[in-house]
């Protein structure tokens, strides 16, 4: 009877060995890394193969950025998160302690591998003569922008829109403010993240202007035509480094860890910086950096450090309840 | 709704201002103004149509997340959004009545009884781990029956820690709701029902192939164990079914199921005895719950002693309406008794067997799990008369001579007993059954035994004096 009983369960053990052979990798990220992730998983998935023999499969979720880390807090099992902002890893990391408080220090460029930043997409012939920030607070122009409450890249907007105020009224929020809340009016629709509100401007119609992610632009640009849109570069924009992390706990639990963590290292591999500036993502590598240079117009930027104290004070003075963008949207 | 609103006004306000404005103002600034004027429009309907539709799409995402509650024929339950927690609320209710002919009140109780009374509490933590508690209020003491947690690692591969049915017998793992008579029928009393334990299960093949495996404390014939354990030493029990046509929609043999369970232990108490139902010594019972065995020597108490095993080679077939059941049970196990002289150990083989057949009048489909689904449930006012199903069995217990009359006594217990019943049975709906059986049921005697030669006041002579016939009604809740 003893030795049925230990062959039942050294069979019961092998089949499960046998099953766990599949890794599976969930990338927890922000709306519009799709095609992105898309290319970069397959590239990865064929050199982890070729380095380790194992074959391994990444699901992608996408969302607003604030959403998807509230979805990862709430217990949504990532192994990895490739987010628009700092900030919602550091609210992943202190509220749900799923890594360290220090997670920007594990990789390079405070772990964000590309950088971005803020343009606008207007309609081809430019019809309402958008040229920079002031154009969008005119009565008879309509905006598109997702919301800061759900999207990062809507965060980013709203700073790089607060930051051009800041800069052409002599740093005085006051005026800073008032220019948020006209732009504000003139924005018909929230869309909860940045991907949605490139479906409400090209494909639903609505909006003269979309304020959008710089890589968004590029891709509306290609995907619907350049006869149909045109990307406009305002005077001054701000510096975007989307970050990622591994969310340890998920992965240690799930026993990806080491693939994980090689997943995102990948990232800044000479093929996954060619990947990123393939995707009109701006590459931290200089050599992939000149290769996609002509790609992407110059623009003066600045940081959120530069101008904001940083994503917490950012996220404290703007967009937490009671914030400015409250503020303006009670008015 | 809103928007179509919207769309229709705004068509209406389009045909009739449109032609009103055209003659009116006719010059180019003028008509240029009209086209703006649309095309503001224009935007204010489809920002009206995208706000719309985030709001079905908020809608739809909220819904992903919000938990589900179930109020239904299977009970009331939560799930969350993710399926991955569940709790269900389900009940078993069993009222009977048992009628007992020709008894001349020397046996047999005629009354009403609450048979079963179970309020049953299930569900699903962390998607891969079930539990269900359930507690007995039925008849005298109140007891929990089952109390499990199952963690599903694949459909072929499971573990099950706790209280619940020993995998042996056939009809004693026929889940109490679903069983075709009131009672089950005699070689199921040889086989152990609750007892605690870990067991390893599964499906595998698409279900052609199940089994069950495990060690549990070990229990006296039909004994519902207690909640610990009284000896040092364990009980195997397995079992091995096989459904070899089960995914073949269209086969007639879709049906057939056999198979084989045991179990193996040693026992050293009387709690390893068989069951004291209907008396109050260990023992084996009839239909109509009266002891007609009793291990009761004339003189000393008898233990379990040493190895007891069983084993229990079963089937069924079922076609469209008609169903086919039997089993053969051995239980054989060693035991001792106090007051040595004349003999103080033995070993004793009670064999029994059944077969039991069914017919859905009513045409519903018959399995052996999931009970009887009526196709036109009762009904008054739709004129829905539920499903009806004839029943019949036979049935018998053999109680080893050589019990007698060291370990039993030849003059009060029957070394055997045979019983045919049959039955109707009246689905209403899913959970309400009304059943009605008769059964009958001789007995066997060793030498010394005999009709007429019993105590009369003395169980479980008293039982066995003549033939039980027997009434069983039952009026059954189960959701």
């Amino acid at each position: 009877m003893k030795s049925i009983l230990t062959s039942v369960f050294a069979l019961a053990l092998t089949w499960s060995a046998a099953v766990a052979g599949d890794i599976t990798l969930l990338n927890v990220s922000y709306d519009p890394t799709r095609e992105l992730y898309t290319e970069y998983n397959a590239a990865f998935a064929k050199h982890w193969q070729a380095k380790t023999g194992d074959k391994v499969t990444i699901k992608q979720s996408h969302g607003g950025s604030g959403k998807q880390a509230r979805a990862v807090i709430d217990g949504l099992q990532a192994d990895v998160v490739t987010l628009a902002l700092a900030y919602d890893l550091d609210a992943i990391a202190q509220r749900s302690r799923l890594f360290p408080a220090d997670w920007q220090k594990r990789l390079p460029s405070n772990s964000a591998p590309y950088t971005s930043t803020i343009n606008f997409l207007v309609r081809k012939g430019n019809p309402k003569g958008i040229k920079d920030w002031d154009d969008l607070v005119k009565p008879g122009v309509s905006v598109v922008t997702p919301n800061p409450k759900t999207s990062g890249g809507a965060r980013w907007n709203y700073l790089a829109a607060w930051g051009f105020a800041l800069k052409k009224n002599g740093n005085d929020p006051a005026k800073a403010k008032d220019f948020l809340a006209r732009l504000f009016k003139n924005v018909p629709v929230l869309d909860t993240g940045a991907r949605g509100a490139t479906t409400t401007f090209a494909q639903r119609g609505i909006g003269d202007v979309l304020i959008t992610w710089e890589n968004e632009a590029f891709l509306a640009v290609k995907e619907f035509g350049a006869d149909k849109y045109e990307i406009i570069t305002p005077s001054w924009s701000i510096l975007a480094e989307p970050p990622v992390a591994v969310v340890d706990k998920v992965a240690k639990k799930r026993g990806t860890e080491a693939v994980a963590k090689a997943y995102l290292e990948y990232l800044f591999s000479e093929e996954g910086q060619d990947i990123a500036g393939r995707n009109f993502y701006r590459p931290r590598d200089a050599k992939a950096a000149a290769k996609y240079e002509k790609q992407f117009p110059k623009v003066n930027l600045f940081t959120v450090d530069e101008l904001f104290g940083g994503w917490q004070s950012a996220q404290k003075t703007h967009f937490n309840d009671g914030g400015t963008f409250d503020q303006i949207q009670n008015k | 709704m809103k928007i179509s609103k919207y769309v229709t006004l705004a068509a209406l306000a389009g045909v009739i201002t449109l032609p009103v404005s055209l003659s009116a103002q006719s010059s180019p600034d003028a008509q240029q103004k009209l086209l703006q004027k649309i095309e503001e429009l224009e935007q204010k309907l489809k920002v009206l149509e995208r706000k719309q539709e985030l709001k079905d799409e908020e809608t739809t995402a909220k819904a992903k997340t919000t938990p589900s509650i179930v109020l239904g024929e299977k009970g009331f339950g939560f799930t969350s959004a993710d399926e991955a927690f569940a709790l269900r609320l389900r009940g078993v209710l069993q009222l009977d009545s048992r009628t007992f002919f020709r008894d001349h009140g020397i046996a047999g109780n005629d009354g009403f009884l609450v048979r079963r009374a179970r309020p049953i509490v299930e569900g699903t933590v962390f998607r891969d781990f079930d539990f269900q508690f359930v507690p007995d209020f039925g008849g005298t003491t109140a007891q929990i029956f089952d109390a499990f947690v199952n963690y599903r690692a694949f459909p072929e591969l499971q573990l099950k820690v706790g209280k619940f049915k020993s995998p042996v017998g056939l009809e004693q793992l026929t889940v109490d709701v679903e069983t075709l008579f009131n009672e089950r029928a005699l070689p199921t009393a040889l086989t152990p029902n609750r007892d605690l334990g870990v067991q390893l299960h599964g499906e595998a093949f698409s279900g052609r192939v199940s089994y069950a495996g495990g060690v549990f404390n070990g229990s006296g014939d039909a004994r519902n164990s207690t909640n610990l354990d009284t000896d040092d030493t364990k009980e195997f029990a397995g079992r091995i079914f096989f459904q070899p046509f089960k995914p073949e929609a269209d086969s007639f043999l879709r049906g057939l199921g056999f198979g084989l369970g045991g179990s193996y232990g040693s026992e050293h108490n009387n709690t390893s005895l068989p069951a004291t139902t209907g008396g109050t010594l260990g023992g084996y019972a009839t239909d109509g719950q009266q002891q007609f065995f009793a291990y009761n020597p004339a003189t000393g108490v008898v233990n379990a002693n040493g190895e007891h095993w069983r084993l229990s080679p079963q089937g069924y077939y079922y076609y469209g309406p008609f169903g086919l059941f039997g089993e053969y049970v051995i239980s054989n196990q060693r035991l001792s008794r106090t007051g040595a002289a004349p003999l103080s150990s033995v070993r004793l083989e009670n064999t029994g067997w059944e077969v039991t057949g069914s017919y859905l009048l009513t045409g519903e489909t018959a399995a052996y799990k999931g009970g009887v689904n009526p196709t036109h449930p009762f009904s008054l006012s739709e004129g829905g008369w539920g499903a009806w199903q004839l029943v019949a069995r036979y049935a018998e217990l053999n109680v080893d001579e050589a019990a007698f009359p060291n370990f039993a006594n030849p003059a009060t217990s029957a070394s055997g007993a045979q019983a045919w019943s049959v039955g109707l049975n009246w689905y209403l709906n899913r959970n309400i059954t009304v059943k009605t059986s008769f059964s009958h049921t001789t007995f066997d005697f060793v030498n010394g035994g005999g009709t007429g030669t019993r105590a009369a006041a003395t169980a479980p002579g008293i039982v066995a004096r003549q033939a039980e016939d027997a009434l069983f009604t039952r009026v059954q809740l189960s959701f």
